[in-house]
């Protein structure tokens, strides 16, 4: 049986819709079926635009192991897998720290999917060496524990891992800056440019502001100089 | 840090046997040579080197915890 990880993106054009997916899937393009559910249209005069939307399908290889009903016994065996697989992972990289399944899920951006994710967080001393720079490190634990979980559970597995909390910070600062810029796009009608962030911090302001009245996001630049400008809606 | 790239490796392959990790020591710095089976190439790279970038980074990070440079190798 397959079991699909389906969402639906909004964007003024079907390429920000697709960005934004993927961003959110954390999945390449080559990974994803797209969709179009509607295209996009500025409109005439700002008067009759249209958001595109679009469906992207993550196309994993799904065994025939999970069937519905047992989502109670895989949830507990996926919080247990994935604990032990990034404990195994510390312990190779001779870290000190404690692992813990966070029960309460704070990251508003992360609730929104179906499923909810798996948090792992990281407790110890001297942590920020797993973080790095613009949570570099962070980010490569996060995929290889992910890689092997998903794996193990023969499933695409969503989860996140955090250290010390950093992510939950993190997401309250962006917001708080989102808000802020967004202030000022709305005063003086000129786009801004954030700093350059990694992709799930750029889709935490894409989410801060999805329905924000007066100003709109976009990803622009290529790799690490990818950022989010904010733009006034016209 | 030998023990991390296996790790990964064997998790992630379809012939864990056929994982091989070396180890070549330099002056100033250490090189992972890792080999796999030739089918499960695609798996410890990547698409676009993701997986061996990601192995990279956490590799780096623990050399640097032992104030050591290492670099991995897949061939």
């Amino acid at each position: 049986m397959d079991e699909k990880v389906v969402i639906e993106v909004r964007a003024p054009t079907v390429e920000e819709a697709i960005e934004c997916g993927l961003e959110e899937l954390d999945a390449d393009r080559d990974e994803v079926e797209v969709e179009v559910l509607q295209e996009g249209s500025r409109g005439v005069l700002g008067l009759g635009a249209k958001e595109a939307c679009v469906r992207l399908t993550l196309v994993t290889e799904v065994s025939e192991e999970n069937e519905a009903g047992e989502d109670e016994y895989s949830q507990e065996r996926l919080e247990r897998v994935a604990k032990a697989t990034l404990e195994e992972l510390l312990e190779r990289m001779r870290v000190k720290a404690q692992v813990v399944v966070r029960s309460d899920v704070e990251m508003e951006t992360s609730s929104e999917e179906d499923t909810p994710p798996v948090v792992l967080d990281v407790l110890g001393d001297d942590l920020g060496v797993l973080i790095g720079r613009r949570g570099e490190t962070l980010a490569a634990l996060q995929y290889i524990t992910r890689l092997i979980v998903s794996r193990e559970m023969q499933r695409w597995v969503n989860l996140v891992v955090d250290v010390e909390r950093y992510k939950v910070r993190r997401e309250r600062i962006l917001r708080q800056l989102a808000e802020r810029m967004a202030e000022q796009v709305a005063l003086t009608h000129q786009p801004m440019a954030l700093e350059p962030m990694p992709p799930h911090e750029r889709r935490i302001v894409h989410i801060a502001l999805r329905d924000h009245p007066i100003v709109t996001t976009q990803s622009v630049g290529r790799g690490d100089s990818r950022k989010v400008t904010i733009i006034p809606r016209r | 840090m030998k023990e991390l790239i296996e790790y990964i490796a064997k998790s992630l392959v379809d012939d864990p046997s056929q994982v091989q990790v070396t180890e070549i020591e330099g002056s100033n710095s250490i090189i992972y040579e890792l080999r796999v089976a030739p089918e499960d190439m695609g798996r410890v790279i990547g698409k676009g080197g993701r997986v061996a970038n990601a192995m990279r980074t956490l590799l780096r990070v623990t050399a640097a915890k032992q104030g050591k440079r290492a670099t991995l190798e897949i061939v």
